[in-house]
């Protein structure tokens, strides 16, 4: 059967012509039409089926479309590959992505989240307070003698002779404390506020975390090992802090706790704290020999300050794009 | 404060370094911070006498041999300390001494010498110039004199906290650091003298007006003085510590000021022109010319010392210049008092002056200290000004000061230490700090010394047991009961969720100022609250909204090259709804605000898109939705007092909870802001967080296909698509699931005045796939309503 030869040997170049596959549009495009195309070899062979005689027709056929199902698989499965890669060559994939926008959380708002997460993990409960209050919640529950220089006009903000703007959230202590009977563990985010030209050091208000412990077992030991947690939570393990006396009038003893920095070969002070003053309890009528407590307070803005090495405390109010999208 | 390592030293005798003393402070509660000096003492070096001979030609010399790290020199030496092994300070030749005093090569009574050695008054470290400074085991041949010097002789700045007046002077400091080190303290020297008549007494008398005022009140006299600069030891040492130096009557109360801390004032006895003193309050409108020549206008709140008529010295604060001395001054009233500290303070406030005695009085002088102080100046005096006491003291102590005992138990300092510290440190450290101790069992009975006014209670003896027992020596115990918290952690839970939605959204969130000028805070309706003592105009106000910071913020952000920008703020606003503290309302808001391009153009787009309400809008509903917040519906609000134009109102169920809508312009007037049309939203935040709090339930998702349909209404512009959207949600009964608008088309061929809105609408059954016969009934019924109600036909 002269068919059967022709098939053969339209199988036998197709199988040279294929292989290597063609790795172009234009090779790939010619090497189609002589196979496959409306005029190509393949379509030459079913015509040539009319001049089979009859008993040959069927094995012709089935010769013919092995074939032709050879050709096509071959096609199909090189041709996809070819087509990636022409594909993936046509396009440049150097070019800069697709703009989605993008938001940045304030680094004082990451900074308070960090602490309030720190405290919350060791069971301490957030509490918020007004940030205008009397004078008897802000000054003279905490022990603020009458002549105490944080209740002047140079240093406070007055709404009139009885309210300020807060100075630091240790109010919410005091509300705490008038609300609830102990046990307290709490801490207190919130705005405060100074009377203070505006510098690259000092603002005329910053984010403060009050820290409120009180139990009957209450231990300057106890407020060391808390502060101790936080601050290697806060800055890292291998950070060097000390604890040193200092003065406040909520708090007997008082400290204040530093941490050593490398770069800058000196400390850092980043919180005060103490054990409740006994007046302070008076003055909420929790019974001073029964409960005792401790007290911390920090400022977020000086914590994140350090955290990121920012030399500038306006920069948080300034809400300059510059600065947010590198947090 | 500014205290002297050297000056320190004379009273407690110690081998720390500045480093070591300025930590230890520290750890006391006396925030040191080092100062370092600059000093003229350059081109010395520290040398070693290796060979001593006597000069041949001169019996007072010596011929030394000076080994200066590289070579021997000779040099001759007329000190009489000087010898073989000390290290010395050493001026080579080419060294210039402080007043220009240049070291060359010399020969003295034939004997070459190259160079000197100094003594402490040739580097000016003090007046002693018997004999050549000999240096410590630490000093090393060849190395500079100043890296010695700055362990030496260097100054330590303090910050005194205001319960510590007892630590305001050289010898106070000395006393914390000796409890602290466990070691004796030196007093300054005085000698208390007696006399067998009180002459003094004669020459002056002392009244009170009020003796709560002034509890204590020491007067005396010294005469034949001579007014002239002081010794060069004096100068230096006011000058170690950055006083200046004014003349000899002037500096000696201040040295002992600064060295016992007890402030005193001389008068020029002549010019006080009576025989009485009487210390009294001030008239209203009284005058005096202090000190420093400037002219005082008194109120009630000063207390004066009077020559019974006339003021010559504002009590504890600053002297009068009408009894000051000068240089024709002979007879000296030398003043040690203790003054009431409020009265000071107060006096000190109402003049806006402080002064070193001020400083001191204000904080609770030592009324003991004045004493012990009167009796030192009297002995410089003597020994500087050559003058000569007048026997006897006037020492008025009407109101004695007497400190209670304080008792302090074993169990108390326990709990509140957080651990045992030893009987034996419990007792030392009080009566290293000058407590008088009786012990009794498990207790001990205290008696605080005159010098500390601030230990009133048994916490303040606590304090000081565990400050000199070392807050670094107590342990840390972590109490793992704590970890124990059955109580709500956080009201502001989905606070955090819901700044990450918008910051995912691509909102920049900002911090701003809560203080506002009364002119931004004009823009809006509001009662502001006002404070009486702003920092200044600008900052007067407490802000009633927070759209003007976010404003302000797009406005400087446009200016600085980023004009599309997407913020937020969560803050507090206040209104002063009526009168007082009760009448101020605090209010949590969430605000933002949309400005610029949402989208710019880009290498694979060219299309951008302005932000505008319906960004807004997306983000609203896009925050709802993430915060699962069901049941939400925006209605338009024509007037609205919270500034925004073609607002809508944010409901959830019926409440309002927030608005959205167009930044009015009223904002761009008078904050002048240079950016274009802005968008924003507010929200209620607390009543947000409330309903992000509440678990949305799930809903079974339904499993059978649903049939999507169009309808294309034309009907008029006027007809809002909302309105439209809503009719057919009504009436879709329970199988429509959703409808949305895909197109608007406006076009002459379905009237000018026309729109034709192209709807999807998608039904779906929870129980069965539905058919055309299920679906369109309800489509029949939608398209007439719809077509009734709005006067609407289908394109």
């Amino acid at each position: 059967m002269k068919l059967k030869e022709s098939i053969e040997s339209v199988r036998i170049q197709f199988r040279a012509d294929s292989d290597p596959f063609p790795n172009n549009e234009k090779s790939l495009d010619s090497l189609r039409i002589k196979y496959i195309g409306r005029k190509g070899l393949l379509a030459g062979l079913f015509s040539e089926m009319k001049d089979v005689i009859p008993e040959d027709r069927p094995l012709a056929g089935q010769l013919l479309n092995e074939l032709k199902v050879e050709i096509n698989y071959v096609f199909n499965q090189k041709s996809i590959i070819t087509k990636d890669k022409i594909n993936n060559s046509s396009i440049d994939i150097s070019l800069p992505g697709i703009n989605v926008p993008i938001g940045h959380i304030h680094p004082l708002q990451q900074t308070l989240d960090d602490i309030k997460s720190i405290f919350s993990d060791v069971g301490f409960s957030i509490a918020y307070g007004p940030e205008i209050d009397d004078d008897f919640h802000n000054f003279g529950a905490l022990n603020f003698p009458p002549e105490h220089p944080a209740r002047d006009m140079q240093d406070t903000f007055f709404i009139d002779p009885e309210t300020v703007l807060r100075t630091h959230t240790s109010n919410v202590q005091i509300h705490l404390m008038e609300d609830q009977d102990p046990p307290l563990r709490y801490i207190v985010p919130g705005r405060v506020y100074r009377n203070e030209a505006i510098s690259f050091k000092s603002y005329c208000l910053f984010n403060q975390v009050e820290g409120l412990y009180v139990d009957k077992k209450a231990s300057f030991s106890d407020l060391k090992s808390m502060l101790e947690y936080f601050v290697k939570k806060m800055f890292g393990d291998n950070t060097k802090m000390r604890f040193r006396p200092s003065f406040f009038p909520f708090t007997e003893p008082s400290a204040e706790v530093d941490i050593w920095s490398e770069k800058r070969n000196q400390w850092l002070e980043i919180l005060g704290c103490g054990m409740v003053d006994p007046e302070v309890f008076n003055s909420v009528n929790i019974d001073s020999n029964i409960w005792h407590g401790y007290a911390f307070g920090m400022g977020v803005e000086r914590i994140c300050m350090l955290k990121y090495d920012i030399d500038d405390i306006r920069l948080f109010y300034q809400g300059d794009i510059r600065f947010l999208e590198q947090f | 404060m500014r205290i002297s390592i050297n000056w320190l030293k004379e009273f407690i005798v110690t081998s720390l370094t500045k480093d070591e003393i300025s930590d230890k402070l520290t750890m006391l509660g006396l925030e040191a911070e080092e100062v370092y000096e600059t000093s003229r003492l350059g081109d010395l070096i520290i040398g070693e006498v290796k060979a001593k001979i006597k000069h041949p030609n001169a019996d007072k010399l010596n011929l030394c041999k000076v080994y200066n790290g590289k070579d021997t020199l000779s040099v001759v030496c007329g000190a009489p300390n000087v010898n073989i092994g000390q290290k010395i300070v050493f001026a080579p030749v080419g060294a210039v001494l402080p007043g220009d005093f240049k070291i060359s090569k010399v020969k003295i009574r034939g004997e070459i010498s190259e160079g000197m050695i100094c003594s402490e008054r040739e580097v000016s470290i003090s007046d002693e110039h018997e004999g050549i400074m000999i240096l410590d085991e630490r000093a090393c041949p060849g190395e500079s004199f100043i890296s010695y010097l700055n362990e030496y002789l260097a100054t330590l700045e303090l910050d005194i906290t205001p319960n510590r007046p007892d630590c305001f002077s050289h010898f106070g400091v000395a006393r914390d650091l000796a409890a602290k080190l466990n070691k004796k303290i030196n007093i300054p020297s005085y000698n208390k003298r007696s006399f067998t008549k009180n002459i003094a007494n004669s020459k002056i008398d002392v009244f009170f007006e009020n003796p709560n005022d002034c509890p204590r009140y020491i007067a005396g006299i010294v005469e034949n003085i001579k007014v002239s600069p002081s010794p060069n030891w004096l100068k230096l040492k006011l000058e170690s510590i950055g006083q200046r130096s004014i003349n000899n009557v002037v500096d000696i109360s201040n040295l002992v000021l600064f060295e016992m801390g007890q402030p005193s004032h001389i008068f020029d006895y002549d010019k006080i022109d009576s025989k009485e003193i009487l210390i009294r309050r001030a008239k209203k409108g009284e005058v005096i010319t202090t000190l420093d020549e400037e002219s005082r206008v008194l109120s009630a709140n000063e207390l004066l010392i009077t020559n019974g008529k006339k003021p010559i010295a504002i009590a504890g604060i600053m002297g009068g210049i009408n009894t000051a001395v000068s240089t024709e001054t002979s007879t000296l009233l030398i003043e040690c008092a203790y003054f009431n500290p409020p009265v000071i303070r107060k006096g000190a406030k109402s003049l806006g002056m402080s002064t070193e005695a001020s400083k001191r009085f204000e904080r609770g002088a030592d009324p003991n200290g004045a004493e012990n102080a009167y009796w030192r100046i009297i002995e410089l005096l003597e020994k500087i000004t050559k003058g000569k006491w007048v026997p006897g003291i006037i020492d008025s102590y009407p109101k004695k000061i007497d400190q209670k005992s304080i008792k302090l138990s074993r169990e108390k300092l326990d709990v509140l230490s957080g651990c045992e510290i030893p009987d034996s440190i419990v007792n030392q450290s009080l009566t290293n700090l000058g407590f008088s101790v009786k012990v009794a069992s498990e207790e001990w009975v205290c008696k605080p010394p005159s010098w500390r006014p601030d230990i009133e209670r048994e916490v303040d003896l606590i304090e000081e047991v565990i400050r000199i027992y070392g807050y670094e020596n107590i342990p840390s115990n972590f109490n793992y009961d704590a970890l124990l918290n059955d109580k709500e952690t956080d009201p502001h839970i989905s606070l955090s969720k819901i700044i990450n939605i918008l910051t995912g959204f691509g909102f920049n969130q900002i911090f701003s100022n809560s203080l506002q000028s009364s002119r931004k805070i004009s823009v809006l309706d509001f009662k502001p609250v006002k404070m009486i003592n702003p920092l200044s105009d600008k900052m007067s106000q407490m802000r009633t909204s927070l759209f003007q910071g976010l404003l302000d913020t797009a406005n400087f952000n446009l200016k600085n090259g980023n004009p599309d920008t997407m913020l937020f703020e969560w803050g507090n606003v206040f209104e002063q709804k009526s009168a007082g503290l009760l009448g101020i309302e605090e209010k949590l808001q969430l605000s933002g605000i949309t400005n610029g391009l949402y989208i710019k153009p880009s290498v694979h787009s060219d299309i951008s898109q302005h932000v505008s309400f319906h960004l807004v809008k997306g983000v609203v509903t896009g925050l709802l939705k993430r915060l699962s917040i069901n049941d939400v519906s925006y209605n338009r609000i024509d007037e609205n007092t919270i500034g925004l134009d073609e607002a809508q109102t944010i409901q959830v169920n019926s409440n309002i909870i927030g608005y959205m809508g167009k930044i009015s312009s009223k904002f761009k007037n008078l904050l002048n802001l240079d950016i274009g049309e802005s968008y924003g939203f507010q929200f209620d935040l607390i009543h947000l967080m409330e309903l992000a709090d509440v678990k949305s339930k799930y809903k079974t998702v339904i499993v059978y296909p649903s049939m999507i349909r169009d309808l294309n209404f034309v009907l008029d512009e006027s007809v809002p698509v909302g309105d439209i959207i809503k009719t057919i949600n009504k009436n879709g009964k329970s199988i429509l699931i959703d409808s949305e608008p895909v197109s608007i088309f406006r076009d002459i061929s379905i009237g000018e005045d026309n729109k034709a809105v192209a709807i999807n609408l998608i039904f779906q059954s929870t129980k069965k796939t539905l058919e055309d016969k299920d679906v369109n009934p309800v489509i029949d019924e939608i398209i007439r309503v719809v077509s009734k109600k709005y006067s609407a036909k289908l394109r």
